[in-house]
């Protein structure tokens, strides 16, 4: 039973034959029903008219039987009718309701319902003279009504089955079998090779035609959208190879972060730059990208919170690693997608180096190496900031002028002037301490910047060992000997002023009240002389 | 003078019509006089003449008679029917017996003396030549 629902679902000649013979069946026992009740109306009818039409072929002679009341001729036109099988009796009844003749078939047969006609005497016709009446046979009747019917059903089903049968035989012939066989074609299609759909035999104009046609057009469109796709897809593949490359061969470190500033991903110029060159293990516990600064670099905080996340492209240089193998790095990072971002990674520890030293060269003197006017500006201005910070801190600045340079300069010439001014640089140099600051402003112009933690009795012990170192006999290259004398002034930011421009100032006149003071010694501001300033 | 000829003979023709109508105005069913019988329906003359029953109205038999000459104006007058269906009628009763035709007479005469003869005889004449001694029965009239 469900193989047969299971058939019946799937091949649509026979739900269409099913669905045809159904219609064609009901509307045929319709039809047959209506067809036989009309047929076996009109059957009726036939017969009524066949005993009308007996009665009138009798009605003469049965006219003058009765007119003559003869019974010999009564009984010759009933005998007569009797002969007919639809007539089961027959009788002539005169006027006053006796019988003239009455005959009655000898069978079991069943009575209709009887005809009455009235005879008039066949010379005056509007004279009754009697009644004839004959009884039909209703079986008789019935079995012509049904041989009329059996017929008419008999070439009605036939005619119904045979239209039912022609539509089935068309359908399949024009519908079913056609789409089978383009259901079968498309199968065993291989459209990629540009093979079409042909449209089956007789089948090209017309709507089966048109199905082909559309769906070959459709293959066209998927074909050519397929290649499209494939030929994109190709060229992704191009431009993602050619990125990998460029990942991996690039001398920038690139890396992924996630939300939790977690290393995602990194390539191969970042694990040398980060990771001493390993690579970044997917499997192990993620590194977080703010554990691989020794120095500077962003905190998690920055890396992580959403307004910095939504922010664009941010910027931080870091330093990696420690001693010798200490690396600067610059690092952009900026936002991927959500929860995602990337970074680039620049090994900028040549450029800072160069700039480490471009900087130092700018706040050096280049003759003694000691630092210049620009580089003492400059430690003045971290001072005063100190200074701000911490009021107790008392950086002390000596101010140094020797006694008769120019003479050397005049007597010996240039060279030994710078000669000099390289060994007393070296003095001072020796005697500067880590945080101490030595400095040449220009000429024979010499200052010393010192370390916030020194006394004021040191200060003094420092400056006559200056003093002192100085005073020995310096030895040119050339083998002579010059003695030279300085004068040194001391002021003492925070106690004698708390302004680092003040302070150059005070020294200075500590350094000439040094000099009028008989040269070649030290002399601290005074805090009981003013002057103006 | 034409003109008075056409009118002569248009005249004539006229005549001509007229006498003869007035020729085969009535045929009228006649008895003896001395019958006791006055008249008779036009239904008795029928039921007498085609043989249902040959009876007087005062109960003595009837005895049609034919006469041939009139006998096609007769029955055509009295049925409306022709002589072969007259014929045709009497031709389906030879066999049963129940019934017999009219006895037949060639000429007037002798029909005038059958009725002379027997009261209870009844015969057809034209009204026209209407014998002696007759008594008139029925008129019928011949009217197309």
């Amino acid at each position: 039973m469900t193989n047969i629902l299971r058939l019946f679902r799937s091949r649509l000649a026979l739900r269409a034959a099913a669905s045809i013979v159904a219609i064609v069946g009901v509307l045929g026992i319709a039809f047959l029903l209506s067809a036989v009740h009309l047929r076996a109306e009109s059957e009726k009818k036939i017969q009524q008219t066949r005993l009308e039409g007996l009665i009138s072929t009798v009605e003469r002679t049965a006219q003058i039987a009765c007119f003559l009341e003869d019974h010999q001729l009564a009984d010759e036109v009933t005998q007569g009718l009797l002969s007919n099988r639809i007539v089961r009796e027959a009788r002539l009844i005169r006027g006053d309701g006796s019988a003239l003749a009455d005959h009655v078939n000898a069978n079991e047969h069943s009575s209709g319902t009887p005809i009455t006609r009235a005879i008039n005497s066949p010379f005056e016709p509007g004279r009754q003279v009697c009644r004839l009446m004959l009884v039909p046979d209703q079986d008789w009747i019935d079995s012509m009504v049904n041989n009329a019917t059996r017929f008419l059903s008999v070439a009605l089903v036939l005619q119904l089955s045979g239209i039912g049968l022609s539509v089935i035989l068309v359908v399949f012939y024009f519908v079913t079998r056609p789409i089978s066989d383009i259901s079968q074609k498309l199968h065993a299609l291989e459209a990629e090779t540009g093979q079409k759909l042909p449209p089956p035999g007789g089948h090209h104009k017309d709507e089966i035609g048109t199905l082909v046609h559309s769906v070959n057009a459709m293959i066209d469109r998927l074909v050519s959208s397929l290649s499209e796709e494939r030929r994109q897809r190709l060229a992704r593949e191009i431009e993602e190879r050619r990125y990998r490359t460029l990942f991996d061969n690039v001398e920038a470190g690139i890396f992924e972060l996630d939300d939790q500033g977690q290393l995602l991903s990194a390539n191969p110029a970042f694990c040398r730059l980060f990771l001493e060159g390993r690579a970044l293990d997917l499997d192990a516990p993620l590194i977080a990208f703010t554990t691989l600064a020794s120095e500077g670099g962003p905190t998690l905080q920055e890396l992580t919170t959403r307004r910095a996340r939504r922010d664009g492209t941010r910027e931080w240089e870091m330093a990696v690693g420690e001693g010798d193998r200490r690396r600067w790095v610059n690092v952009m990072v900026s936002r991927l997608e959500e929860g995602r971002l990337q970074g680039v990674a620049h090994d900028i520890t040549e450029r800072r180096r160069a700039a480490e030293a471009a900087e130092k060269l700018a706040v050096t003197d280049p003759l003694t190496g000691l630092g210049n006017r620009l580089g003492f500006e400059r430690r003045l201005g971290v001072i005063d900031r100190y200074q701000r910070l911490h009021p107790e801190y008392q950086h002390a600045l000596m101010m140094l002028d020797f006694d008769h340079f120019k003479q050397v300069n005049d007597v010996y010439g240039h060279h030994a002037g710078d000669e000099v001014l390289k060994q007393i640089a070296g003095m001072l140099r020796a005697i500067s301490r880590q945080h101490d600051y030595p400095a040449r402003l220009g000429g024979d112009e010499f200052v010393l910047l010192l370390d916030h933690r020194t006394p004021r009795d040191d200060l003094a012990g420092m400056a006559q060992r200056l003093i002192d170192s100085i005073n020995q006999p310096l030895i040119l290259s050339s083998g002579q000997q010059v003695r030279l004398g300085v004068s040194i002034g001391i002021a003492v930011l925070g106690s004698d002023t708390r302004e680092v421009q003040a302070l150059v100032q005070l020294a200075d006149q500590a350094m000439y009240r040094a000099k009028r003071e008989g040269r070649n010694t030290w002399r601290f501001h005074d805090r009981n002389i003013t002057f103006d300033i | 003078m034409p003109r008075f000829m056409h009118l002569a003979r248009v005249t004539t023709m006229v005549l001509l019509i007229i006498s003869t109508t007035t020729a085969r105005a009535d045929i009228v069913i006649v008895i003896n006089e001395a019958s006791a019988v006055r008249q008779i329906s036009h239904s008795e003359a029928v039921n007498i003449f085609m043989g249902r029953y040959r009876r007087l109205p005062n109960d003595s038999v009837a005895l049609p008679i034919d006469q041939a000459p009139l006998k096609a104006r007769f029955y055509r007058a009295l049925v409306q029917k022709d002589m072969a269906e007259i014929n045709s009628y009497w031709a389906r009763l030879v066999f049963s017996g129940r019934a017999s035709p009219p006895q037949q007479t060639d000429t007037l005469k002798d029909l005038v003396d059958i009725v002379t003869h027997n009261n209870n005889a009844l015969g057809y004449v034209d009204a026209a030549h209407m014998p002696p001694h007759m008594r008139v029965l029925l008129t019928l009239s011949e009217s197309p």
